[in-house]
């Protein structure tokens, strides 16, 4: 039975086995729900409302295009996964899926240009028959103004309305700021390091495994990534084309690649005389074999734990620069929290804890599954460990 | 007759690896008289080594136990000293070399300095100028060239055998009554070898030291020993005189060890057949494998390192031909261009008439069916992060051949039966695996895609002597059932012996002598095949020769 197991498909049982494996997806697994599903966890509208016999769905009208595709492609992930197929299809089909997605909600979707919270508090709205309201009934940039919130007041001491994590300086509850921001933490982490990681084990493997003049060229284009100060380049873009994520992502991972590569450069040099690769190319086995079967599995441990630092890194790149005020104006992320919690004249616990807490989870989350998949990749510590 | 220099009696030494005792040496006593030698031979893992160290006190003393047994050395258990005392013995009267020459060295100090800083501490009252005279006396005593000019000298500069000797002279500085040598030879050329074993019987001669001489090869063994141990899973299953074990082994593992040497192992009954008629397969006409050496800034090509330089050599089908020489002299990088895994720099090589330098990986798909290689390192030869499966069915895809996933399995299961493996071993990883069973699984990689000639690397120089020669006959059997063609690379005469039909000799990048085995082992005519035959340790000296 195991016999017709993939490889991709082992490295994947072994990685989920143990239990700091289950902590760390459990707290992922929770990030994602949250990300996907913010809006209909924490907003000022309500769910679904009745009024003068007619049902309406505030929430689902108000849907901007990344919400849509966030959705879609979620549940077309959960439907991949019950459709019997091979892992790499099944990653390919994820990502066209998720492309598609992105392009049809940028084209179909138009949500009202202007959101006012207040209304949502108006007589049209309270006075419906019966409304179903999200968990937090709060949007993160709602600022309550028409409730006279004074802002930055700690958890449950206001009386007459309930922050489970405070309120922010603007007066908006910190609890719906943390769940929306889950989406830029989790994406910039994972795009930004995912672009890097890619640049880096194509350049670098090719420039272990050719040598010489290939090797010598990407040495230099690595040395000059290397010497790009990261920073500048995106205070540079902020000022010519304005704040975008997006950008962020981009700029973060185009600079941030030179790393794996060199990583993936050493291991690819060093593996690539061992016997068993000379034994492949005896064998006559295809290039994407011999670089990605028989070279880069061997020499991925030290890149994983890179990479563990390079998504904590993405994360913190981006509260760097949310502290500096070059971060996304309105939305909401834990590293701009964490600003304000520095730059307010008395300390607000409240405002350092939670995003705080939020990113070292993550950080640690990354971490633990780094290792595990270390681990997975290694039979012989598999074995050690008592995983078999 | 006098009272023995070092008399172990009822040794035991455990191991404790996590909850586990291991006994590592378990109950071993044996005596070395003034001046004599006696070597302790086993294979690896006996616990010959461990012996050594506990003689000398060197294993760390949370892991390592004695519950029995003692060690007299002049009369005074060592077992029973503390580390004050035992530091005043390690070292002044118990001297140890190592097998490593390249890592017994401190690399950033000088070897004077290193052989002094000895000095200095058995000798706390001797001057500077006096160890330096001293240091120098020793190096020209193991026979150093311009011994005061090298004092200053750092191990890198100076070759493997080198290195050895200074191990030695700085074993020797202080005098040492008793030397203990742990395989001291092993890493070495066989040329090298015969001139270090030379020197250690020599000075043994001049100093009247005794010698613990730890060797896993019996031609060592019958060159050096007066007495003589064999060890077996930490006992010592016989002990004797060398002459008398080497010539009536009364223990049955004894003579299985002898048996299994290459010059003992019964020859197979159906060698090939001069007179057959017989097609090249190979030709190889004046190959070069040069590597450019490149200097300055702009990186020009200054010189060359000739690997192969100007080689020629025809290999028939279904002939095994022995490619040997010592170390640097260019045969694997000739096994490798022959495969096209190293470009060559000119030349030709044709496999059944069709040319092969110059062609492109596509190109070459179809011929890389034909020939395969085997290599030496039981550790690197496997991939370690896949299945035995996997290794042996992904060339058979990469080629077509079976036509499903379950053809191959099955494939790959009658070529673990052929390498004398269990099926089930299979769905295993390489490190479940010992050094032997490696090998052969290395060798049904080689036969995946049934392929008309093999490269064999030294794939039996890691091993030890009985799997050798399973290895070897295994080898042979195949041959026989496939009509395999095979060059076989290695440094051990007697395997040529054994094994091969011509035998092709390789010194410094160029074949200096090619014939029929008999012929060129029997009857050397270049002076280099000469030296090479006359430095292999033999067992039975007398019997051969011209």
């Amino acid at each position: 039975m195991i016999s017709r197991e993939s490889f991709a498909a082992r490295i994947w049982r072994k990685t989920l086995e143990g239990v700091g494996v289950s902590v760390a997806l459990g707290w992922l697994g929770l990030l994602v729900v949250c990300a996907v599903f913010a809006p209909f966890l924490a907003n000022s509208m309500p769910l679904l409302m009745s009024k003068d016999g007619t049902l309406s769905a505030p929430v689902i009208r108000y849907l901007n295009e990344d919400d849509v595709w966030l959705l879609a492609a979620f549940f077309w992930a959960v439907t991949l996964v019950f459709i019997p197929l091979s892992f790499g299809r099944r990653v390919v089909l994820f990502l066209l899926g998720t492309f598609a997605a992105i392009a049809l909600a940028y084209s179909l979707v138009k949500p009202p240009v202007l959101v006012i919270y207040d209304d949502f508090r108006s007589r049209d709205y309270t006075t419906a028959d019966w409304r179903i309201m999200p968990p937090i009934p709060y949007a993160p940039t709602d600022y309550l103004r028409d409730l006279a919130s004074k802002g930055l007041e700690a958890p449950l001491a206001s009386t007459d309305r309930v922050h489970l994590m405070g309120t922010e300086e603007n007066g908006a509850d910190v609890f719906s700021r943390m769940i929306h921001a889950c989406r830029i933490s989790l994406s910039i982490g994972l795009i930004a390091s995912g672009i890097a990681l890619l640049i880096g084990v194509v350049v670098g493997g090719l420039m272990g495994y050719f040598s010489g003049l290939v090797d010598m060229l990407g040495m230099r284009l690595v040395e000059i990534f290397e010497d790009i100060p990261t920073l500048f380049l995106l205070l540079t873009f902020v000022a010519f084309f304005g704040r975008s994520l997006y950008m962020m992502m981009v700029i973060i991972g185009v600079t941030s690649w030179s790393g794996y590569a060199r990583y993936v450069r050493t291991e690819f040099l060093k593996l690539r005389k061992q016997d068993y690769v000379q034994a492949a190319v005896a064998s006559g086995l295809p290039l994407t074999s011999i670089l990605f079967r028989h070279i880069l599995p061997n020499g991925v441990a030290p890149l994983l734990v890179a990479l563990s630092f390079g998504v904590a890194g993405a994360i913190l790149s981006e509260a760097t620069l949310s502290f500096l005020g070059l971060g996304v104006v309105d939305a909401p992320s834990w590293g701009q929290m964490l600003d304000q919690a520095v730059k307010s004249s008395t300390f607000n616990w409240w405002m350092a804890v939670f995003p705080g807490g939020a990113i070292f989870m993550t950080v640690f989350s990354y971490n633990l599954l780094g290792e595990a998949f270390r681990d997975a990749i290694d039979p012989q510590l598999a074995r050690n460990s008592g995983g078999q | 007759m006098t009272a023995p220099l070092l008399e172990v009696r009822n040794l035991c030494t455990y191991l404790q690896s996590g909850k586990q005792h291991v006994k590592a040496v378990d109950g071993i006593s044996f005596s070395i008289p003034k001046g004599d030698t006696f070597c302790l031979v086993g294979e690896s893992g006996s616990g010959k080594s461990i012996s050594a160290l506990s003689v000398i006190g060197l294993l760390p003393s949370g892991i390592a136990s004695h519950p029995h047994g003692e060690i007299l050395f002049n009369g005074e258990d060592l077992l029973k000293l503390d580390d004050m005392q035992i530091r005043a013995v390690r070292g002044a009267k118990i001297a140890m070399i190592f097998q490593e020459p390249m890592t017994s060295l401190n690399p950033v100090m000088t070897i004077g300095a290193q052989i002094t800083e000895a000095l200095y501490i058995h000798h706390p009252e001797m001057g500077a100028d006096e160890a330096q005279a001293r240091t120098i006396k020793a190096l020209e005593q193991v026979q150093i060239p311009d011994a005061a000019s090298r004092f200053r000298n750092y191990p890198h500069q100076l070759s493997g055998g080198q290195r050895q000797r200074v191990m030695i002279a700085m074993a020797l500085a202080c005098e040492p009554q008793l030397l203990i040598a742990d395989e001291p030879t092993t890493a070495l050329d066989v040329t090298v070898q015969a001139e270090i074993l030379r020197l250690i019987k020599q000075l043994q001669h001049d100093t009247g030291m005794s010698v613990l001489f730890i060797t896993h090869d019996f031609g060592v063994v019958a060159q050096m020993a007066q007495w003589v141990g064999v060890m077996q899973r930490g006992r010592l299953v016989e002990v004797g005189a060398c002459q008398t074990v080497l010539q009536q082994p009364q223990h049955a593992y004894t003579q299985q060890l002898l048996a299994a040497l290459p010059e003992n192992l019964a020859k197979p009954p159906v060698l090939s057949n001069p007179t057959q008629p017989s097609t090249p397969l190979l030709e190889i006409q004046h190959l070069k494998v040069w590597f450019p050496i490149k200097k300055g800034v702009l990186r020009r090509t200054v010189d060359y390192v000739r690997a192969v330089d100007d080689v020629s050599l025809t290999i028939n089908q279904g002939e095994i031909v022995a490619l040997v020489g010592e170390s640097g002299c260019g045969k694997t990088t000739l096994g490798r261009a022959v495969l096209q895994l190293e470009k060559p720099t000119s030349g030709s090589i044709q496999l059944q008439g069709h040319e092969l330098v110059g062609l492109s990986e596509r190109e070459l798909k179809p011929w890389r069916k034909q020939m395969q290689i085997a290599f030496q390192d039981p550790q690197s030869s496997l991939n370690p992060r896949l299945l035995v499966a996997t290794t042996l069915t992904e060339p058979m895809k990469a080629h077509g051949i079976g036509h499903n996933h379950d053809e191959r399995i099955e494939l790959a299961a009658r070529l673990l039966d052929s390498v004398q493996l269990d099926r089930d071993f299979l769905w295993r990883y390489p490190h479940e695996f010992s050094g032997g069973q490696r090998q052969r699984i290395g060798l049904a990689r080689a036969l995946a895609l049934n392929p008309e000639f093999i490269v064999c690397d030294e794939i039996t120089s890691a091993l030890d002597v009985s799997v050798q020669a399973e290895i070897l006959q295994l080898l042979l059997n195949i041959r026989q059932q496939r009509n395999l063609t095979l060059l076989f690379i290695t440094h051990n005469i007697g395997v040529v012996e054994y094994l091969s039909d011509r035998t092709v000799v390789m010194y410094q990048g160029k074949i200096v002598e090619a014939g029929l085995t008999a012929q060129v082992c029997g009857a050397p005519e270049h002076a280099y095949t000469q030296k090479l035959l006359a430095a292999v340790p033999r067992l039975h000296r007398l019997s051969l020769g011209a």
